[in-house]
């Protein structure tokens, strides 16, 4: 059940949150000293660039704090518990584990554009999930959890913390919703840290109410040899600013963002990223698809940077809108900030524009009306990231979201 | 000769008090040389020394406080070294004179010898002694295009020769308050061209500042207008290709177009300014119905360049296109690009660059592309290619793009490559040095753009590659 305080957030606020959940000295320290760096590091002013695109000025920052985060449904693979695999929440996990949260909880300052939010999420968390792959271990099968707020109208601000080890694989399906009717602020910040030669699918299915405001970031920290795939669907929710910052840091990693946005009605989607190559051999590659209904609005702003002294890097960013109204718009901006010539490969592509009337006609011509031929045409616009999904669970899970926006029936699992 | 009449006047002059505060009619004698910085009373003395309007006066003043209010931009590059006290706004031919060959720096005096550039003309272009003998040539080509009542002047005599037709263009396309340094242009402004093509005249020849060079047409402070009447075509080359000499570290200009219905211009610049200049410069177009504007726009010299040109696609079917170049040395930053507004359906453009960044350089490419709603069935294309040539070298691509209609085509891509080591080994094994294959291999990747320049430039553009690539320019 879920119970919440009416409060602002401030230094006591904070504190109160320690004493609720009964948590122990170091991480009511670490909350204090978060609280500060939230202080210190002001909210956007819409003034970034990143941000120009995205007014906060109607965030619901007075909405009730939820003190008692819903539980978490969690489906693990049979055997990975026994393999010492950790798939908790995160209030649990700190009583159950405390060296392992210790241990990789708010290490790092998160991305310079959502700095403030970040702090604000290690401050003020009162829920989230901790997922923890031992070294060398394979995790077979899917492991999901989903939160299913029951309010509308609240403020949550949820961890998540997914690590494997060295040598470790792991699948994991994190979707997040909320009811419809209620301008809540969803502020969910992620961490995936991915140690040398761990394999990690990190999927993000954002389902929240018509009336909320999901502000998140996700940080991905990508090891030597490592391998990163991250999908965000985002498909709910009235304003959503999620940030992506992938660091590429030990050499020869890989990592490999994709996106799927189907939005409509008033929604507005403003995705940015930051693919930062510190390392020598290291590939990231970024591809974002946008489908565009009504007055929806996506907007995209995202930065490669290949720092000096990294050599050999590879890295294209890739993001598609489909207009499927007049009064749809797009804001596509791919940067590219490149300080070497020893590059392997580095481009960007941007497009956007409506369904090509001669597809249109063409299926018309086979016999479908207007609507079933838009529907085919969208998804198979879809098919350059669904087709890059290969675990069987989240590509049916992502296709019955995005039905509910694109209208197709759901698919039999190809 | 037919000129339009002016139907309205500017209508940013209906925006200035009566009553302004600088009031300057002492009639003392003119001065001959200005101290450095601006004021209020410097550029009202620029106005008066050239015996201007008084709607032009007060526009000076006007722009002058725009100039003051508005910050310095906080994006692109570093501007921060600009020093807006420590320079003189307006130089006197005498002034001018003064500049000896000796100040030249050694590393332009070598670059005029291998490109092997005619004794006078290098004179004129490291900014000493303004004249260079085209007399001859420039008569000929004036007789041609009075005929066909071609305007082509200085635009300082344009104002005083066609006072109506000015009146009605000047500050249309990119108004005084615009943005901070085409106030500062509005205010202190000297020299540019003026043209006006009249209805369904086709101009043959390149238009070249170059027919009149013993104006002021490479002035720090330039202001260029060009009017392409219904159905008229013109092309106007300005600048060089060779290295430009300046001891000012400030050059400011603004290049108004207006291209009438049905009507053509190609506008070509390179800029090759010596590298302890910042060259701030807003060049906008406007394009009616029908209408082509392409500006091809090479930037090679100067320290820092910050150059974006415009095209507002106003009328139905109207195309627009830009092809960009820079070459970015050690410590310069070429921050180019260009903008295209779609404001009418089915308008088409175009953005092609092309930049290299080598040493220390560093290139930006910097676009905007914006779709009106309404304007179904437009397409717009860009493509950005970079060459990285050192490891220290930079180059960055920053292309916005905001899209509000839906029933268009917009795309933009984008590569950063080096120059492979298979192609550099193939040239080698035939036969050629490193650096000629490096030179062959970027005159490879700039072609398509070298192709659209007028012969000489092209011939000169891939000279100054190969001596780039050699070192053995500055």
């Amino acid at each position: 059940m879920t119970t919440a305080t009416a409060t602002t957030l401030d230094a006591e606020a904070i504190g109160r949150i320690s004493d609720h959940l009964g948590e122990p000295d170091w991480l009511r320290e670490h909350r204090a000293s978060w609280w500060l760096r939230a202080e210190e590091t002001p909210p956007p002013t819409g003034l970034e660039e990143e941000w120009r695109r995205t007014d906060l000025a109607a965030l619901p920052r007075d909405g009730a704090l939820l003190a008692e985060a819903p539980q978490l449904e969690i489906d693990l693979p049979a055997g990975a518990a026994e393999a010492g695999v950790v798939v908790a929440d995160l209030r649990t996990a700190v009583r159950e584990h405390p060296d392992l949260v210790r241990r990789y909880l708010g290490t790092a300052a998160g991305q310079a554009s959502h700095a403030h939010f970040w702090a604000l999420a290690q401050a003020a968390w009162t829920g989230g999930v901790f997922c923890h792959v031992p070294r060398g271990v394979t995790v077979d099968g899917t492991v999901v959890v989903r939160t299913r707020l029951d309010r509308a109208d609240a403020t949550y601000l949820p961890v998540t913390l997914v690590i494997a080890e060295e040598g470790a694989a792991l699948t994991l399906l994190e979707e997040v919703s909320s009811p419809d009717g209620g301008a809540g602020w969803f502020g969910g910040i992620v961490e995936v840290i991915a140690g040398q030669e761990a394999r990690v699918r990190y999927a993000n299915l954002q389902q929240l109410g018509d009336g909320a405001w999901n502000i998140g970031s996700q940080r991905v920290v990508v090891g030597q040899d490592a391998n990163v795939t991250t999908l965000n669907a985002e498909i709910g929710s009235k304003v959503t600013k999620v940030g992506l910052d992938v660091q590429m840091t030990g050499k020869g990693g890989t990592s490999r963002l994709l996106g799927l946005l189907a939005a409509g009605d008033d929604q507005h989607i403003d995705i940015n990223s930051d693919q930062d190559l510190h390392a020598s051999y290291t590939t990231s590659d970024l591809l974002y698809l946008s489908a565009l209904y009504d007055r929806a609005r996506a907007a995209f702003y995202g930065v490669t940077k290949v720092r000096a002294g990294s050599r050999q890097t590879s890295s294209y960013q890739e993001c598609r809108n489909l207009l499927l109204s007049p009064t749809a718009g797009a804001e596509p901006i791919p940067v590219l900030e490149i300080e070497t010539n020893d590059i392997l490969r580095c481009g960007h592509g941007a497009t956007a524009g409506a369904i090509d009337p001669t597809q249109l006609f063409y299926a018309q011509s086979r016999g479908m009306d207007a609507e079933a031929a838009e529907r085919m045409i969208v998804r198979g616009f879809f098919e350059q990231v669904v087709g890059q999904i290969h675990d069987e669970t989240i590509r049916e899970r992502v296709l019955a979201a995005l039905a509910r926006r694109i209208g197709f029936a759901e698919e039999q699992a190809a | 000769m037919a000129l339009p009449n002016p139907t309205s006047p500017n209508p940013a002059l209906g925006q200035i008090p009566d009553s302004y505060r600088y009031g300057w009619s002492d009639p003392e004698q003119p001065r001959t040389t200005f101290e450095k910085g601006i004021s209020a009373e410097i550029v009202a003395e620029i106005s008066r020394i050239k015996g201007e309007p008084d709607w032009m006066t007060k526009l000076r003043l006007k722009a002058y406080r725009h100039f003051e209010a508005r910050p310095m931009p906080t994006w692109g590059a570093d501007l921060a070294p600009i020093d807006f006290q420590d320079i003189y706004y307006y130089v006197t031919g005498t002034d001018k004179a003064a500049q000896s060959w000796d100040d030249v720096p050694d590393y332009i005096r070598r670059t005029y010898d291998k490109l092997g550039i005619p004794e006078a003309e290098k004179k004129y272009l490291a900014g000493v002694g303004g004249q260079y003998d085209s007399e001859v040539i420039y008569h000929n080509i004036r007789e041609d295009l009075e005929k066909q009542g071609v305007i082509f002047l200085g635009t300082d005599e344009a104002l005083k020769k066609y006072p109506e037709i000015f009146r009605e263009h000047f500050g249309t396309v990119i108004p005084a308050n615009d943005n901070k340094l085409a106030a500062l242009n509005t205010a202190v402004w000297s020299g540019g061209s003026f043209i006006y093509v009249p209805k369904g005249v086709h101009v043959e020849l390149p238009l070249q500042a170059y027919f009149r060079i013993n104006t002021e047409n490479m002035g720090q402070f330039e202001r260029t207008l060009i009017i392409a009447d219904e159905g008229s075509s013109v092309h106007y080359v300005e600048g060089c290709t060779a290295p430009t000499y300046s001891t000012a570290s400030l050059h400011s200009a603004v290049v108004e177009i207006i291209v009438k219905k049905g009507a053509r211009v190609r506008y070509t610049t390179i800029q090759n300014w010596s590298h302890n200049v910042y060259n701030l410069v807003t060049k906008r177009a406007v394009a009616h119905e029908d209408a082509v504007m392409e500006w091809v726009d090479g930037n090679l010299g100067s320290k820092v360049t910050m150059k974006y040109p415009s095209i507002y696609l106003l009328g139905e079917r109207a195309h627009g296109e830009v092809l960009s170049i820079a070459f970015a040395g050690d410590d310069q930053h070429q921050d180019a690009g260009g903008k295209i507004i779609h404001a009418a359906p089915n308008t088409t453009s175009l953005i092609t660059s092309k930049s290299i960044s080598k040493g220390t350089g560093r290139t930006s490419y910097r676009g905007l592309v914006k779709v009106y709603p309404g304007c179904e069935k437009s397409k717009s294309t860009v493509r950005c290619d970079a060459l990285i040539l050192d490891e220290e070298a930079r180059s960055d691509t920053y292309p916005y793009m905001e899209i509000d209609e839906e029933d268009v085509t917009i795309g933009h891509e984008a590569t950063v490559s080096k120059v492979g080591s298979e192609q550099l080994f193939y040239l080698m094994s035939r036969g050629l040095s490193e650096a000629e294959a490096s030179a062959m291999i970027v005159n490879g990747f700039i072609e398509p753009i070298v192709k659209e320049l007028p012969m000489e430039y092209a011939v000169e553009m891939n000279r100054l590659i190969q001596l780039q690539m050699e070192g053995a320019v500055g």
